[in-house]
This record gives structure tokens, C-alpha cells and sequence, in this order.
């Protein structure tokens, strides 16, 4: 919803230029703890290669970013025609399984037992559309000499596509959260700025962009994240746990995807 | 033909007919004893010539014999044939006393002169009035302009909204914001009319200043509960805002000079004593301010507001008028050539009054209202034009009818026609966007009431009355039904002129007072209301580019019953006011999105909605001093708001974002000497309910927040000291003029706007809570003129 990005950002570039008085404070705050709950994060791209699958638990807000691997439990993937496939735990908490790799059109289902609860979730690998290119314009937000990563692709006019993007600038991965749909843009010559604030991308940086196809129920969780990401003057929406294709209240996601990279040198 | 099948389950028959009955019996019984006659006409102000509402007439021998103009300025009063002494009054006027006698109907037309000397202020206490406790009315506030003007504001822009704010029960939804909840009620909850035209988006600049001029606002009435049959649609208040009509004696031009906005009014007489004309015209300049920076971005960007109000009348004769007012505003900002908003209302008013006889007075009016917005992108390749609105047209006839000192009916009709058009999409072949345009809706809102104030003795008044309320949901267009997935059900195509949907809603309006003396009395009331456009908006500020929703198929019109009762008591000699008022309101039919909805030029936006209920309770404390050198008020409101939803917070009540346990607000006003006045307002607050992480975990790298309670938590507490001063120029023949300066937020308080959590950037690994404030201490000072 590029749409919805260009909004948004103007809102909160006039807001602030209304108030240059403004300002912000790091506060301390008590937050209840919930007991730690379950994070699976789960893909399967269509490259034959190793898959993971990394579970954790949540810890609480005060706690340091480290979160603590889920090391008992048993990881299936099934593919469209029932084979199961036992995933190993290669590191604690990230399950694996090499060489594999996902067929575009076939559904897949994750089973993860632990804690004596099975949780399961499907995804459906959608065909891949190709990353055309990568360009760079100067930050239309920004005062400073930046840039914005562009990317371009022909969205197929017969079906509906969901994107997600990630990029890295020089290796270090962006915190924004970029997705889009064709809900806006079906059939077209699609050109997305990569809009964000997290990182200032310079010229003769390396800008690298993996675009994933991912399908519907797996945009509604990046979506409704990159959502909650615009918590701030302006309003973002009331914060919400991102819709997850588990059951069993497990957080996180299993996204069946197709993946493709590239990069370019900021000009 | 027009299907009504459902719906007409909802109105209760035997309550329908009950009601005509006794309202036939009331209203019926003649009284024989003695031949009245009635003293009608219109009250005016002597300088000006503008009507004055609300201003009271009464009887001096006959204690109980009163009647207040309406919002034409027109009064009418009966009484026993006889010698009477009638006395005329309003707050900030001298009262009049005349000697009439009454031996026929009698039509007289009457002049107050505005109180400018200060020593009158203080001695004339005479004329104080115990409307306020008398009145069946409750939940009502009326604003005095000159009080508002001397209510200091941020910048020094005097705002009605701001004042408003200012009131028990009401609050402002966050700093600088002109967005206000009344009793729990969402921001689009309010019903604010100007001129009757319903205003949708009340605000300029994100809600840092409101619509509302105050140069060209006559008179503000806000209605907290109780609201009286004639107003509907809305279910938390009404707003009623009324335009000058300008000076019909002699030409005046006036203005201001401020720090980011200037004004000017000009008025004048059309036809001497017969009509007049009033243009005020506002615009900011922000921007002037943007150029000067050494920012790029900033410089090059786009950031004002203007809006004009005009208005016209005359008057044919003493029994005929027109007024044709307008207002038209607009925002408009910019950000280099990349991107490009803007948004505003446009509205228009043809009244025409017409008094049949001293005792049937009539207003007829033809009122039309648009809201739009557009968002542009310029950038090459990724190019579009949106753009959504929303066209009134509205039809009205209220006639009032004074049939005699103890019964005043009031009745009317009401046909108001939407076209909405939630959104289309623009571009050219180049650009990665479609066209795309969202279908239009079509609806008919209508309205038949009757209400009767009735004096039933000397300690008990009755405003009993019924507002049978309908909407027509018409084709052509496509209407779906969902499951609870959001996924499509079914789908319906409707032709022009279709019924697609119909509701209908008895809504009763009942208010009684009960005297306990002269300076006291207990009141209640109870009221339904019902609302049939609803705003999708899921971000805590008022944006411009909110979503409009009609009442659908799937979205059933929003219900409200409300009950409170309140003490009043006046002191010394009227000079106080106290006043304590408990409410407790049911919602049924509440709106909320779903996770992650998509609600912006979605053609299946109603798939993404969760319906539920609410409920808000609370107790209000007021104490007002409307006279003398010092006067002002305190306001105290204890209470809460909750909804509750099948797919939110476990199908528990959780608090709205508008809860607020505890809301202090302190107004006083100073008149130091005739060149001096001085002012302040103090507010405290509890902190909105939001919804603050109670864990976290990483996804794809990124420090993701859990949520587990909806709106659990809340921001710290708001509070708030803003002092001004006006300082009058010395009289001059020719001209007068005046400053006035102000102080916002004197003691430098940072109020949370917002609060974010991010992973922090000095101490890596950890995260950190964020609060952002908007406005420290912020100096303003103003030139008024007029000449």
C-alpha cells in the first residue's frame, strides 16, 4: 500500500514542520510482564538450499534483546502431497533442513510440538515475479544529501501479488517494515520507494534489496506490523499482535515465499 | 415501493400512541378562567441590530411568567389581560424594564444596550436570571462570545472548540487538538452545525486551530444530554454555532494582527434597519515563516489555511426574513514538488422566518454542506490524484408554537440527502497506479418531532417530546455482505432509486426540573439518539483524510441512551452558579476495525469492521461566576468510558482511548480597569488509555512489541497553565483598537503527545519508551482594530 506510505509520510513531515518546537524524551514507564510466549518464525523460499525455522520466547520490555531459543522441540514441514519433512536443530532454537526448497503453487504446513501444544500453520508458495531493477533518487523527505532506494518490477496483470522487500545498506538491514500488494497497482510498471528514516543512505553505498512473493495471509502480518511501525505524532493505529497463520496463539509466522536479490551501488 | 418490514419492529406502537395522547391531553385542556393575550416580537441589539438569542423576558408581577428569544431572536409570552412591567435581560446587556398594558396582542420589537461600563457590571445585579435552574434543560452549556475572547489559546487564535474543552464533561482529544469527546463519546460523535449546516471536519492544521472563526460567531450552544428533539443524528452532542448576521445601522470594519494569522470583518447595513451583510475573512501564514528557514524541504513547502463566512439577511417586514449565510475554508499543504493536500468545508444556508401569527413562528431551511479532501503525488512515475467527499442537501421546517404560558410546542420535519463518495484514484499511463474509483452511497436521513415545554406549576417544567428518526440506504451501487473472515458472502447489484436498506428509530426526549426554591432545583432526563455516519478512523488525532461511512446493510445505525440527574443552586443573588449532573449512557452498535484493516479506497471496507457496545458513566461538577470584575469557572468530571467487542480484548470492556478518570479545568477572567483585563485557565487531566507492550520479541531481526490488553495502560497526566491579557487602546472618535497577549503553558510542562518504543541507540540491545511532546512555553501577542 504505497498509497497509504505517501499519506502517511506527509503527515508526519507537516506535523513536524508545524511543530519545530516539538520534542522527545526517553521516559521511564512500568509495563506489565506477560508470561513468556511462544515466536515462530518460519520460511521456505523456492531457492533448493538450507530452510530455517528459529523459535524463541518473548522476554519482557526491560529485558535486553536477548531472547531465549526454544531447544525441545519437534519441527515438520508437509508438502502438498503429505510427504513430511523432520527439521534438526542445528544451532539452539534454529531447526533446519538441508537441501530443500519450495515449488511456486504448492501449500505447505508446519507442525511444531513443544511445551506439550502442537501449533501449525499453511502457506502457499505464490509464483515468482521478477525484480527488475534497482535505482536511486534523491530522499524527497529528507534536507540532507540522501537517497532512496527504488524498486522496479511488472506486476502480472491475471493474479493478485503481495510483496515484501528487505533492504541492506552496506550489509546492515533496515528496520522498516516494506510491503505491497496490487491492490493499487495490478497489471502496472511498478516504481516503490523504499521510504524510511532508520538508516541515511549515502551515495556509493551498496544498497541491497531482496524482494519477496509472499502470499495473502503472510502480507496481512507484514502489513499489519509496518502499521504499528507508524506509532507516532500523527497517530499510528492502536497496537495489536500482527494477524499470525498459527494456531494456538503462537506469535510469529511460516511464510512459503520466492526470493531474489539484488544490489547496487547509490549514485 | 419502500420496504419497512424490520425496522418498524424498533418503534415501539403503544409508547408512540401513549405519547400523542397525553401530549393531546396536556396541550388541550383550555383554560377558561381569564382572556390572556400574548406579547411577541423580535430582541435586538441597540448598537448593531443583530437579533440576540436567549435573551429572557419576563413579567415582573407575574413571578412564573417568562420566555426566552430563540435563535431567530424571537419571543412570545401570554399573560392574563392587565398593567404589566416587562423586563428584558441578557448577560453582558442592561437590563430594560417597559411598562406595557396588555389589553390585545401585542407586537413589540425591543432594543438591549451592551454593557461597556464597568461599574454597571458590578451593581446591576437586578437583572442576574435563574434560567439555568428553572430550565428543564440539562447537559446544556450557552457561551457568551465575549467570554470566549478572553479565554487565552495557543498563539492567541481564540477558538470556540478550544473553549469548549474547557467545560465538565467535555475534552479535548489531545493537545492542540480541536478534536473534542463529549461524555465518552467519540469525536464523530458531535453534531456541530453552523448556521445548521452540519460541519464535518471542525478542524485547520491537524486540528491546531478549529473551523470556527471567532469574529464572525454570533452565539454557541453545546449540548452534553438532554438534547432537545429538533436535533438528531449524532450521538454524544450538539454543537450549535450561529453566524452574525452583521450590523444593520452603520458600516464596521475590524481585524487582528497575529503572530501566524490575520483577520477581517466588514460589516454593514443593506437597507438600514432592515438588513445587513457581514464577510470575515482568516488566513495563516505559516509558510511566510517556512521561507525564511535555511531548510530545503521546509522552504519549499506549502502550509496555510484561509476561510471566509458571509452572511446576509433582511427583513421584509416584521413577519417575514431571509438569511443566506456561507462559509467556505480550506487547508492546503504542500512539500516541494513531491506531494501535495488539501481539504475543506463548504457550506451553505437559505433561512426564511415567518411569524403567522404572535404565537406560530416558522423557520424554514434549505442548507447544503460539503466536505472534500484530495491528496496529489508529483512524483514522476508514481503519480495520482485521490479524492473523496461528502454533499449535503438538507430540508427543513421547524415551527414553534406558544400556545400559551404554560405549553410551548415545538415540532417539525427533516429530509436530509448524502452523496458520498468514499474515494477515487487518478493517474496517468506512466504511473505504478491504477485509476480506481470506490462507489458512491446514497442516503435519505428524515425526521418528524414534537416537543412541549410545559410549566405543569410553579415547581415542576416538562420538556417531553419524540424524534422519529429514518434513513434510506439507495442504489445504485453494489452491496456485499461478509463473513466474520471478511471475505464476501454475497454481493447485490441496486439501481438508481433502489432501497438497498431502511431503519427507522423512535427516539424520545425527556427532561423535567423541579424547583426546590428560587435558587434551586433537581432535574432529569433521559434521551435516545441515534447516528448514521460514521467516521473509520483508527488514529487517536483527527486527520483530514478520515473515512466516511454511511449506515449500510452491514453497518446499523450507532444508538446511544442516555439518563442523567443534577442538582443546581444558584448563590448570591444569581451571581453563582453550582451545578452537579451524573450520566450514565448505553452504545449499541459501536464501530472498530479488525488488525490490520485496509480501510483507505478499499470497495470492501465494511469487511473490515467489528461492531460492539459501550458504556460511559460519570459525575460533573460545575461552579460558575458569570458576573462581576473577577468571573470564570472550575469544572471537575469523574468518570468513564468503555467498549466492548467479541474480537478485542477477549470480548472484555476495555477503556476508550477517550476515558478519563479525573478532568480539572479552571477558568478566570480578570477586569482590572477599563484598559486592563487579564486571564487564565488551568487544566489537569488523566493520560489517555493506550495499549503499552508487555513483552517482545524479534521478527526477521527487528525488535517486535507484544501486545496482550487492549488500551491497559496509560500516558502520564496532562496539565497546563495559560495566562493572557488584553489591553484596550484609548477611546478615539474614529476607531478603537486593542492587544492582547498571551502566554501558553506557562510553567513549560511537556504534555505526552505520543509515546513510541524502539531499541535504543546509546545503550544497544535494549529498548526504550519514547514520549514526544509538542508545544512548550509559546509566547503570542495580537493588534485588534476596528473602525
Amino acid at each position: 500500500m504505497q498509497y497509504m506510505k505517501f499519506k502517511y509520510q506527509l503527515l508526519i513531515a507537516a506535523i513536524l514542520l508545524i511543530v519545530a518546537a516539538s520534542c522527545q524524551k526517553v521516559i521511564d514507564l512500568k509495563l506489565n510482564n506477560a508470561a513468556p510466549q511462544l515466536v515462530i518464525e518460519a520460511n521456505l523460499t523456492d531457492q533448493f538450499g538450507p530452510q530455517y525455522v528459529i523459535i524463541t520466547k518473548s522476554v519482557p520490555f526491560t529485558s535486553d534483546n536477548i531472547f531465549p531459543p526454544v531447544t525441545d522441540a519437534e519441527v515438520i514441514i508437509a508438502d502438498s502431497l503429505g510427504y513430511k519433512h523432520k527439521l534438526t536443530q542445528s544451532n539452539p532454537g534454529v531447526y533446519s533442513i538441508y537441501p530443500f526448497g519450495g515449488i511456486s503453487g504448492h501449500t505447505y504446513t508446519l507442525t511444531v510440538q513443544t511445551g506439550g501444544k502442537t501449533y501449525t500453520a499453511k502457506s502457499t508458495m505464490p509464483y515468482p515475479v521478477n525484480l527488475d531493477t534497482l535505482t536511486t533518487k534523491t530522499d524527497v523527505l529528507s534536507n540532507k544529501d540522501l537517497r532512496t532506494v527504488t524498486v522496479n518490477y511488472q506486476d502480472p496483470k491475471d493474479i493478485a501479488n503481495q510483496y515484501r522487500f528487505v533492504l541492506y545498506i552496506n550489509g546492515q538491514q533496515a528496520g522498516a517494515i516494506f510491503t505491497n500488494d496490487d491492490s493499487f497497482t495490478n497489471g502496472r510498471y511498478v516504481k516503490d520507494d523504499l521510504l524510511q528514516n532508520g538508516i541515511d543512505i549515502h551515495p556509493l553505498d551498496t544498497a541491497t534489496v531482496e524482494m519477496e512473493c509472499i502470499d495473502k495471509n503472510i502480507y496481512e502480518y507484514w502489513f499489519s506490523l509496518s502499521q504499528q511501525q507508524g506509532n507516532g505524532p500523527g497517530g499510528g493505529t492502536t497496537p495489536a499482535n500482527p494477524p499470525s497463520n498459527f494456531n494456538n496463539n503462537a506469535l510469529g509466522y511460516f511464510s512459503a515465499h520466492t526470493t531474489q536479490s539484488k544490489s547496487i551501488i547509490v549514485k | 415501493m419502500l420496504k419497512l418490514n424490520y425496522p418498524l419492529a424498533h418503534i415501539n406502537k403503544p409508547l408512540l400512541k401513549t405519547f400523542f395522547c397525553l401530549l393531546l391531553i396536556f396541550i388541550g385542556i383550555p383554560s377558561f378562567a381569564q382572556k390572556k393575550f400574548t406579547i411577541s416580537g423580535n430582541i435586538k441589539d441597540a448598537a448593531t441590530g443583530e437579533v440576540l438569542i436567549g435573551a429572557t423576558v419576563r413579567i415582573k408581577e407575574l413571578s412564573q411568567n417568562g420566555a426566552a428569544s430563540n435563535n431567530y431572536g424571537f419571543y412570545s409570552l401570554s399573560a392574563p389581560e392587565g398593567d404589566y412591567t416587562l423586563l428584558i435581560s441578557y448577560v453582558g446587556y442592561i437590563t430594560v424594564s417597559r411598562q406595557i398594558a396588555l389589553h390585545k396582542n401585542v407586537a413589540l420589537d425591543m432594543v438591549l444596550g451592551a454593557r461597556n461600563d464597568l461599574t454597571e457590571v458590578i451593581v446591576s445585579a437586578k437583572g442576574h436570571n435563574n434560567d439555568n435552574v428553572t430550565s428543564p434543560e440539562m447537559g446544556v452549556e450557552k457561551l457568551n462570545m465575549s467570554q470566549i475572547n478572553n479565554v487565552p489559546v495557543l498563539l492567541g487564535e481564540r477558538d470556540i472548540l478550544k473553549t469548549i474543552s474547557l467545560l465538565p464533561g467535555v475534552k479535548a482529544a489531545s493537545e492542540g487538538n480541536t478534536g473534542f469527546y463529549v461524555r465518552g463519546g467519540a469525536s464523530d460523535q458531535n453534531l456541530i452545525l453552523l448556521d445548521e449546516a452540519i460541519v464535518y471536519n471542525a478542524s485547520h492544521l491537524f486540528g491546531f486551530f478549529s473551523t470556527f472563526n471567532s469574529d464572525a460567531i454570533k452565539d454557541v450552544s453545546l449540548y452534553k444530554g438532554g438534547m432537545p428533539a429538533q436535533y438528531g443524528g449524532r450521538l454524544s452532542s450538539v454543537l450549535d454555532i450561529k453566524m452574525d448576521e452583521g450590523n444593520n445601522k452603520e458600516y464596521v470594519v475590524e481585524g487582528g494582527i497575529g503572530l501566524i494569522s490575520s483577520r477581517i470583518k466588514l460589516e454593514g447595513p443593506i437597507v438600514k434597519d432592515k438588513g445587513s451583510f457581514m464577510i470575515s475573512a482568516r488566513r495563516t501564514y505559516i509558510d511566510a515563516f517556512l521561507k525564511a528557514s535555511s531548510d530545503s524541504t521546509v522552504k519549499g513547502s506549502k502550509l496555510y489555511f484561509y476561510d471566509l463566512n458571509a452572511k446576509a439577511n433582511y427583513h421584509f417586514d416584521d413577519k417575514n426574513a431571509i438569511y443566506l449565510s456561507g462559509y467556505f475554508g480550506k487547508d492546503v499543504l504542500g512539500l516541494r514538488n513531491t506531494f501535495g493536500t488539501n481539504w475543506g468545508n463548504a457550506t451553505g444556508t437559505l433561512r426564511f422566518n415567518h411569524v403567522f401569527n404572535s404565537k406560530l413562528f416558522s423557520n424554514t431551511s434549505l442548507v447544503y454542506s460539503n466536505y472534500n479532501y484530495t491528496i496529489q503525488s508529483f512524483l514522476p512515475g508514481n503519480d495520482f490524484r485521490a479524492v473523496s467527499k461528502i454533499t449535503d442537501i438538507d430540508l427543513k421546517e421547524d415551527l414553534q408554537y406558544y400556545i400559551n404560558s404554560n405549553h410551548t410546542l415545538r415540532f417539525g420535519v427533516d429530509a436530509l440527502h448524502h452523496n458520498l463518495a468514499p474515494g477515487s484514484l487518478t493517474s496517468n499511463d506512466s504511473s505504478s497506479f491504477n485509476s480506481k474509483v470506490i462507489q458512491r452511497r446514497y442516503g435519505l436521513e428524515t425526521a418528524a418531532y414534537v416537543s412541549d415545554e410545559w410549566h405543569v406549576n410553579d415547581k415542576l417544567t416538562l420538556l417531553y417530546g419524540a424524534r422519529l428518526s429514518g434513513i434510506f440506504i439507495f442504489g445504485p451501487g453494489t452491496f456485499s455482505t461478509y463473513n466474520a473472515d471478511g471475505n464476501t458472502l454475497s454481493s447485490k447489484t441496486y439501481q438508481s432509486g433502489d432501497v438497498v436498506k431502511s431503519y427507522f428509530y423512535l427516539e424520545p426526549r425527556l427532561s423535567a426540573s423541579y424547583s426546590l426554591d428560587d435558587q434551586t432545583s433537581l432535574k432529569a432526563s433521559y434521551n435516545r439518539n441515534t447516528q448514521n455516519i460514521h467516521i473509520l478512523s483508527n488514529s487517536n488525532s483527527s486527520t483530514p483524510t478520515d473515512l466516511y461511512a454511511m449506515s449500510s446493510n452491514n453497518i446499523k445505525p450507532e444508538i446511544a441512551d442516555q439518563v442523567s440527574t443534577g442538582y443546581f443552586r444558584n448563590f448570591d443573588e444569581n451571581i453563582f452558579e453550582f451545578s452537579t449532573e451524573v450520566y450514565y449512557k448505553w452504545l449499541q452498535n459501536q464501530i472498530d476495525y479488525k488488525d490490520g484493516a485496509q480501510l483507505i479506497l478499499n470497495q470492501d471496507v465494511e469487511s473490515q469492521l467489528v461492531y460492539g457496545t459501550g458504556r460511559a458513566y460519570g459525575i460533573e461538577f460545575y461552579l460558575k461566576k458569570k458576573y462581576g470584575r473577577f468571573n470564570g469557572w472550575l469544572g471537575y468530571t469523574l468518570s468513564r468510558t468503555e467498549r466492548k467487542f467479541d474480537a478485542i480484548n477477549n470480548g472484555n470492556y476495555f477503556p476508550a482511548t477517550q476515558d478519563r478518570t479525573h478532568d480539572i479545568s479552571a477558568v478566570g477572567i480578570y477586569q482590572l480597569n477599563k484598559r486592563w483585563s487579564f486571564s487564565s485557565t488551568f487544566v489537569y487531566g488523566t493520560g489517555n488509555a493506550v495499549t503499552y507492550p508487555n513483552g517482545k520479541y524479534a521478527i526477521g531481526g527487528v525488535t517486535t512489541y507484544y501486545y496482550s490488553q487492549r488500551n491497559a495502560n496509560r500516558e502520564p497526566s496532562n496539565n497546563r497553565l495559560d495566562i493572557g491579557a488584553t489591553l484596550e487602546g484609548k477611546q478615539h472618535k474614529k476607531y478603537h483598537s486593542s492587544w492582547t497577549f498571551g502566554i501558553y503553558n506557562v510553567y513549560d510542562h511537556r504534555n505526552p503527545y505520543a509515546i513510541t518504543f524502539r531499541d535504543s541507540k546509546t545503550n544497544p540491545g535494549t529498548t526504550e519508551a519514547v514520549e514526544t511532546s509538542l508545544f512548550g512555553r509559546v509566547p503570542s501577542v495580537t493588534w485588534n482594530f476596528k473602525f
